[in-house]
């Protein structure tokens, strides 16, 4: 069995969701600008491509198109039948951009008509896929309206919040959302995107990057600040049922980052008394991560002894970042772990994570 | 011949700490701080066990503060003992850390005999 816990799926260009939307944010999605809505993005462009590029139609995309779609035909020949995939959980491509959008009321109504395009043209079709619902975390009230209008499908199996943020997640103006979450028993997924984009806070308080590498290096800095945030506010003890999945911020850092919370957290702790434990004992309740990128030292021997600290055997999810750039093969990813952690690895935890039902046998 | 050391120091009651306070006082070769929790005495030494600093007479007696049915409280009044230099809490009453239950501060027995108050190197009962 293998779930991939991270597929990335997109729409050609927003007009894709028109029959989606409601009328008047239609009329704004064909309307705006000069051709149409666009949304905030990246002010860098990766060198080589964005994509895999055997994952789109080089012939038929546009110039400039920056994240061509990949419909269902395309993911269950390049992804889910080529290896065998069990469970793939779709997350999102441009859409994320709705997160840092300033307009947190168009947000919302994209976010409906997004989660309702992703229902009806991926999840409904396809039984190995589940989706994530894409929220406004700048507008919790709304994210959480939208939690509780879908979240009780069995297609969606939790909630999709970026990276890049205007406040970190752990804050009490997020309870809303927090709260939906927890009536539906949904696990929030916390996935780098659109870091210093929009509404967005900076990638680091280094100053602007230069160059998409040292973005892409530094991407993971706004997870880690949702990830610190959400342990330090005490939300799984707020909200006890909670499930947290970091998804693509590597793996190596949250190790020190834990040493050093809870180092802090001993001296720190009259001020934070919601956490009441130290930080990482939440951490092997309540968080999992994803192992796409995989860190690649050099000496590859030195992979494991600095990750093992993260207990992968519970909290470690294959994911492939399909059909990004940097796609880890599932074979090859579980390979670089030792046996004994590769069923919870591949399938185990996520399964566990995302309460997915064993699949009937055919 | 030598003398043996003291194994215990006698106090005047009405030199006793309040609740609050802390009075080192030498037994023998060691340093040993007094402390009033709850109109209680308790006796530590004075030195913490995660790094080795002099934790209660450079420390500060605080109220800790938690979380109760949700709502921010205040814990026993000057329970506990803050380390002056990592600034790690220690429960008086039983030496316990209180953030790393692995760690104890030792404790010395300490009793009042009519107006002193007995100080000694014995384990407390």
């Amino acid at each position: 069995m293998l779930v991939d816990s991270d597929v990335h799926v997109g729409y050609e260009t927003l007009l894709d969701l028109c029959d989606y939307l409601d009328a008047p944010t239609r009329e704004l999605v064909e309307h705006s600008g000069t051709n149409g809505l666009g949304m905030p993005t990246y002010p860098w462009y990766h060198p080589t491509g964005w994509l895999r590029r055997d994952t789109y139609d080089v012939e038929t995309t546009a110039v400039g198109a920056q994240l061509p779609g990949q419909d269902l035909d395309r993911i269950r020949e390049k992804l889910l039948d080529a290896y065998d995939v069990t469970y793939a959980i779709l997350t999102p491509d441009e859409a994320a951009a709705f997160a840092v959008l300033p307009n947190a009321q168009l947000a919302a109504r994209l976010c409906s008509g997004y989660n309702n395009w992703l229902l009806e043209r991926y999840l409904e079709e396809e039984p190995r896929a589940r989706g994530l619902l894409v929220v406004t975390p700048q507008h919790p009230e709304a994210a959480a309206e939208e939690i509780r209008r879908l979240g009780h499908r069995d297609e969606f199996v939790g909630v999709f919040l970026p990276g890049g943020a205007r406040v970190p997640y752990g804050s009490p103006v997020h309870d809303p959302l927090w709260r939906a979450c927890a009536e539906l028993g949904l696990p929030v997924a916390v996935h780098t995107h659109f870091e210093g984009v929009g509404i967005a806070g900076p990638v680091t308080a280094a100053g602007y990057p230069d160059h998409y590498v040292e973005y892409h290096t530094l991407c993971g800095a706004g997870m880690y600040g949702h990830f610190v945030s959400i342990l330090c506010h005490g939300v799984f003890e707020r909200y006890p049922g909670t499930r947290v999945i970091m998804m693509e911020g590597g793996l190596v850092p949250f190790m020190g980052l834990l040493w050093r919370l809870d180092t802090n957290w001993r001296a720190c702790r009259s001020e934070i008394p919601y956490c009441r434990r130290p930080p990482s004992e939440y951490v092997w309740e309540h968080v999992r991560f994803t192992t796409q990128p995989l860190e690649e030292p050099a000496d590859d021997r030195l992979l494991l002894p600095a990750i093992e600290g993260l207990r992968p055997w519970d909290t470690l999810c294959y994911a492939s970042d399909y059909p990004h750039w940097d796609f880890d093969e599932p074979a090859q990813t579980l390979r670089r772990l030792p046996a004994s952690w590769r069923d919870a690895v591949s399938h185990a935890n996520a399964m566990s994570f995302y309460r997915l039902p064993t699949p009937v046998a055919a | 011949m030598t003398a043996s050391r003291p194994r215990e120091a006698r106090i005047p009651l009405a030199q006793a700490p309040p609740p609050g306070a802390v009075r080192i006082v030498e037994v023998g070769m060691r340093r040993v701080a007094v402390f009033c929790v709850d109109g209680r005495f308790h006796a530590l030494a004075d030195r913490c066990p995660h790094r080795g600093a002099p934790l209660c007479s450079r420390g500060q007696v605080v109220t800790g503060i938690e979380v109760r049915d949700g709502e921010l409280a205040t814990g026993p009044a000057n329970a506990l003992v803050r380390c002056p230099w990592h600034k790690w809490d220690f429960e008086i009453a039983t030496g316990r850390c209180a953030v790393d239950a692995r760690l104890r501060v030792r404790r010395y027995a300490v009793e009042v005999d009519d107006d002193q108050l007995v100080v000694s190197l014995s384990t407390p009962r």
